[in-house]
């Protein structure tokens, strides 16, 4: 019997053949060779160049030398912990294709295979890539023990911490295919939605949200360190601001213990939880593969039936073809699959709903602690009526006389008479003589978010749609070339007389056609607040207006963010050309269009807020996430040109309209550029496409 | 009658591999082209180059005397491209799908909605138009393959086998399409495997082996020059050796070979009257059980020619 088992479990994993031939073959290809060498190649490289900056140091000291190690660990670890969450996606969506590719599934299940090898030798050879990855860089990672400084116990933290992340995206994407939830469509929704899962609680907590007490006074830590591998992390190198609270701390002592180790431990819990997940989401495709294997219906058909959306008939009503067949193709058969439609109007919806609720926020005023009562002030018992927190009480002032007929506050003298109900009051009482004022303060009514909160979020918010606007324009495009070449639909459309020219346009009219009212919503978000402060300065002029975005804003942004979709779609088409599959052709297309727009606006951050003051403000203009982000956030992003004269548009306007030019000149480069490639793949078209026939 | 394809010294190389050599090719107006060859004969290959998907290495091809490459634009309209797959539009209906390549050839208003009613009516495919492509079985995707080339009413159909993998049904089906589009004076290039049925639909062959066309002609002549060469299956009831070496003596016949316990007689190529094989064998007391006369048909032609017997 314990033989068996024994057996048993020895061709469950490491006897498995599924997993023996992708580990025998998996390592000898040339592509694996280049991925694992230029993996190794930046955490060489990163470790040298934070080395040799060391050496510029006083480096004599060793405490000097430890604290270098650190930093060389944390880097290491989220470098580390980036490519393994940007790779495992990449190599674990495969699977969903899987249950398209039955010609071997379906010899796979006839085979006296049970189904846990079947499903772990899949999962597992899908995740071995990326395992590998890690493990290959272990040796690396052994440099920072040379100065010491780093507890082996965080190294091994780390690395659990990275290989469950691959593990449970792994098991997702396995879930997906085996419950045929998803089609080689899904590939892209799945990353997608990984890196939304990955980047929103790191958002989130760079605004302050979801931050809990942490164990000092002056710390603190995340709601979802515990589901975030990045927050989880955090912990690891306890840097002295970002510190959990302890078990059984006053702040989280009413929660079970459970809910208190999920707070106190998030790394421990990370790597549990996740792990768990992992087992349970693995675990119903394991009981149910062959059962599921035999249904002809996907779940999605299955729940699209029970939900009448559809009757199962595979007929639809028919639409009107363009004169342009290419365009119409790209903008209404893909655009308006049930999957865009979806896409599109939740986008739209989420997009203007969140601008309209900070909006909200922004405009209501935060409801004050004390306030004059109706009563008011009885001038004759020197005696003010108060409302305070719901309660009204009396309160003398006895700091001047009853005959008294202005009170000076603020070294202003304020009449008396103006003391009047509603009035939001600072009341500072005696010590010790409750009931009797020493001194009263008279507030303005605050915003319930104020106004540089409110910049952020809707900065948040901007940077957050443009990015998805982008991949999802880059993803279209990278797959538009593709995946006809995959489908064989691109060899009956090049046998038409339809020109290289026309197909191309054709094309990108489509993807333009499909992008432009998504790019809509963060314009319309400035566009409220824009309208918002025109109708407060109509109605209540301040002394000094102060806008929430700059108004320019609209004009300045629009052609860089259309220049931006444009340059992200013939990007994508050109790798979409090029690249045989669609995977490779989005993977280096996202790739290029992460570093061209990320690395640029982390550039023009960087340049907006160093003092290179106007030079800084032309650098900010090459990405729209740093136009952006001047745009709405000057104040906080060039504090140097904006900052104090932020209010001041006339003082200010050589450096606004410096940003405009910059932002239209830039977006007039980026034209040139679109056009270049353009005529550069018209002219290539054939000839690339030719070459590739076979 | 015009050559309405014509290839010289048409050459593909795929690297090292040679796919196409020397192909001399020509295809006269109306006629039906059986392109016959093994799998990697090179067949899909010369499809689409006169597809004008692929440019040739060496060598030149025309179409209606347009060549491949300098004028392949003027070409495109006149032909229509069938291929060894179906090209799926995933989310597309069977109208929209015929609509959209009737968009491709500037076909469009009134008369697209025209020609597309007329194509689904000839195909049979009316009652499908709101259909998904992707729906469809086989047999039907390949006759909206054949709706889809007939469009813009091309000159010259290239159709990269067009009935593999369909059932017996569809087959029929299809090849009684093809017969009528014949009757419509198309020019049709078609290469299968379904040989029957080639010569069936074909008035002219062409067989290709290792990117060599070993044979192009009438189908007739091919059937002749394989007729030529008679070979009779003989069984006797008892004795079959001693009847294998009492024939053998007869120089009429060139060989005798023993293929499951049946005697293959090879005749001389010059002997067509094999009435003196039962004779002999009645006359020396044998008993005849089975005298059978090799049957010529293309396969037979296919078979002999592909292993250098027919020259």
């Amino acid at each position: 019997m314990f033989s068996i088992i024994v057996q048993y479990l020895y061709r469950l994993v490491p006897g498995n053949p599924i997993l023996l031939r992708v580990i025998e073959t998996g390592g000898r290809r040339r592509r694996d060779l280049f991925i694992r060498c230029a993996y190794l190649g930046a955490l060489v490289l990163l470790v040298l160049m934070m080395l040799v900056q060391s050496t510029s140091l006083d480096s004599a000291s060793l405490a000097a030398l430890t604290r270098r190690s650190g930093e060389i660990f944390w880097w290491m670890s989220h470098v580390q912990l980036a490519l393994v969450a940007l790779l495992a996606p990449i190599f674990t969506a495969g699977a969903i294709t899987q249950e398209k590719d039955s010609q071997t599934y379906d010899i796979l299940l006839s085979t006296p295979l049970t189904n846990g090898q079947i499903v772990l030798g899949s999962l597992l050879s899908r995740v071995f890539f990326v395992v590998a990855l890690l493990i290959s860089g272990m040796p690396i990672f052994a440099i920072t023990q040379v100065f010491g400084g780093v507890a082996i116990r965080s190294i091994v933290q780390a690395f659990l911490i990275a290989a469950v992340t691959a593990l449970l995206t792994g098991s997702m994407a396995m879930a997906i295919a085996v419950f045929k939830v998803g089609t080689r469509r899904t590939i892209f929704t799945f990353y997608l939605c990984i890196l939304l899962a990955l980047a929103i609680p790191l958002v989130l907590e760079q605004f302050g949200f979801a931050r809990i007490e942490g164990a000092r006074p002056g710390t603190h830590s995340s709601l979802l360190a515990g589901v975030n591998p990045f927050l989880a992390m955090r912990v690891i190198f306890n840097d002295g601001k970002y510190l959990p609270p302890e078990m059984g701390q006053t702040s989280i002592a009413g929660h079970s213990a459970l809910v208190q180790w999920y707070f106190a431990r998030p790394e421990w819990f990370f790597i549990t939880s996740m792990t768990l997940m992992s087992v349970i989401l693995i675990l119903p495709s394991i009981l149910l593969l062959r059962l599921l294997a035999q249904s002809t219906n996907t779940m999605r058909g299955w729940i699209l039936k029970k939900l009448h959306i559809s009757s199962g008939n595979r007929t639809r009503r028919l639409r009107y073809v363009w004169a342009n067949p290419i365009a119409w193709r790209e903008a209404r058969t893909r655009a308006s699959a049930a999957r865009a439609y979806v896409m599109r109007y939740g986008f739209t919806t989420l997009g203007v709903g969140a601008a309209i609720v900070l909006l909200v926020l922004h405009a209501q005023r935060q409801p004050p602690d004390v306030v004059i009562a109706d009563a008011g002030y009885d001038a004759a018992k020197s005696e003010l009526t108060i409302l305070d927190h719901s309660e009204i009480r009396k309160i003398r002032l006895s700091f001047f006389a009853a005959d008294q007929t202005s009170i000076q506050m603020d070294e202003t003298n304020i009449p008396t008479t103006a003391l009047t109900p509603g009035m939001i009051l600072e009341v500072n009482e005696k010590p010790g003589q409750p009931g009797r004022a020493r001194s009263i303060k008279i507030l303005h009514p605050t915003a319930r978010v104020s106004l540089a909160q409110t910049r952020q979020f809707l900065l948040g918010a901007v940077w957050i749609e443009v990015a998805m606007i982008l991949l999802v324009v880059t993803q279209s495009a990278a797959s538009t070339v593709t995946r006809e070449k995959e489908d064989g639909s691109l060899d009956l459309i090049i046998s038409t007389p339809i020109t290289s020219r026309y197909y191309i346009w054709g094309k990108l009219r489509g993807l333009v056609s499909f992008a432009l009212p998504l790019l809509a919503v963060p314009l319309a978000s400035l566009l409220l607040f824009l309208v918002y402060d025109l109708f407060r300065f109509q109605t209540d002029p301040p002394a000094v207006f102060t806008w929430t975005v700059f108004p320019y804003a609209l004009i300045a942004l629009p052609p860089m963010l259309i220049v931006m979709c444009a340059i992200a779609a013939i990007l994508g088409m050109k790798m979409s050309l090029q690249c045989r599959t669609t995977v490779m052709a989005v993977i280096a297309s996202v790739g290029i269009m992460a570093a061209l727009a990320g690395g640029l606006g982390f550039c023009g951050m960087k340049s907006a807020g160093s003092n290179l003051e106007g030079g800084g403000l032309v650098v900010s203009a090459l990405s729209p996430f740093s136009l952006a982000g001047i745009l709405i956030d000057g104040a906080n992003y060039a504090p140097s040109m904006f900052g104090g004269v932020h209010s001041d548009f006339g003082a200010a306007f050589s450096n606004h309209l410096l940003v405009l030019i910059a932002a239209w000149a830039m977006a007039g480069v980026y034209a040139v550029v679109v056009y270049t490639m353009y005529t550069s793949m018209v002219k290539n078209f054939d000839m690339t496409i030719r070459a590739q026939a076979t | 009658m015009a050559a309405v394809i014509k290839t010289v010294n048409l050459t593909k190389r795929y690297g090292t591999l040679v796919a196409l050599s020397n192909l001399n090719l020509e295809i006269e107006e109306g006629d039906c082209y059986g392109y016959i060859g093994p799998n990697g004969a090179g067949k899909s290959t010369t499809i689409k180059i006169l597809a004008t998907l692929l440019q040739p290495t060496w060598g030149e091809a025309r179409v209606c005397d347009l060549v491949i490459g300098y004028q392949s634009r003027l070409i495109r309209p006149l032909i229509g491209y069938v291929p060894d797959y179906f090209g799926a539009y995933e989310d597309m209906a069977v109208q929209e799908y015929l609509e959209f390549f009737a968009a491709s050839y500037n076909i469009n208003g009134s008369a697209r909605t025209k020609v597309v009613n007329d194509v689904l009516e000839l195909t049979d495919l009316g009652y499908k138009r709101d259909a998904l492509v992707d729906g469809l079985s086989r047999g039907m995707k390949q006759r909206l393959s054949i709706a889809r080339v007939l469009l813009h009413n091309p000159k010259v159909l290239l159709l990269d086998e067009p009935a593999g993998n369909l059932d017996p049904r569809a087959r029929i089906e299809m090849r009684e399409l093809l017969k009528e589009l014949r009757r419509m004076g198309k020019t049709i290039l078609i290469s299968s495997h379904i040989l029957p049925e080639l010569a069936d639909l074909c008035n002219k062959v062409g067989i290709i082996e290792q990117g060599e066309l070993l044979y192009s002609g009438p189908v007739s002549d091919i059937l002749r020059r394989a007729r030529a060469g008679t070979i009779l299956h003989v069984t006797v009831a008892t004795a079959q050796e001693q009847a294998a070496a009492l024939l053998a003596q007869d120089d009429q016949i060139e060989n005798i070979s023993t293929t499951n316990g049946v005697l293959e007689l090879s005749l001389r190529q010059d002997v067509s009257d094999y009435s003196f094989v039962p004779q002999r064998l009645v006359q020396a007391g044998y008993k005849l059980t089975m005298l059978k006369e090799e049957e010529v048909n293309l396969e037979t032609a296919f078979m002999r020619l592909t292993k250098g017997l027919v020259q």
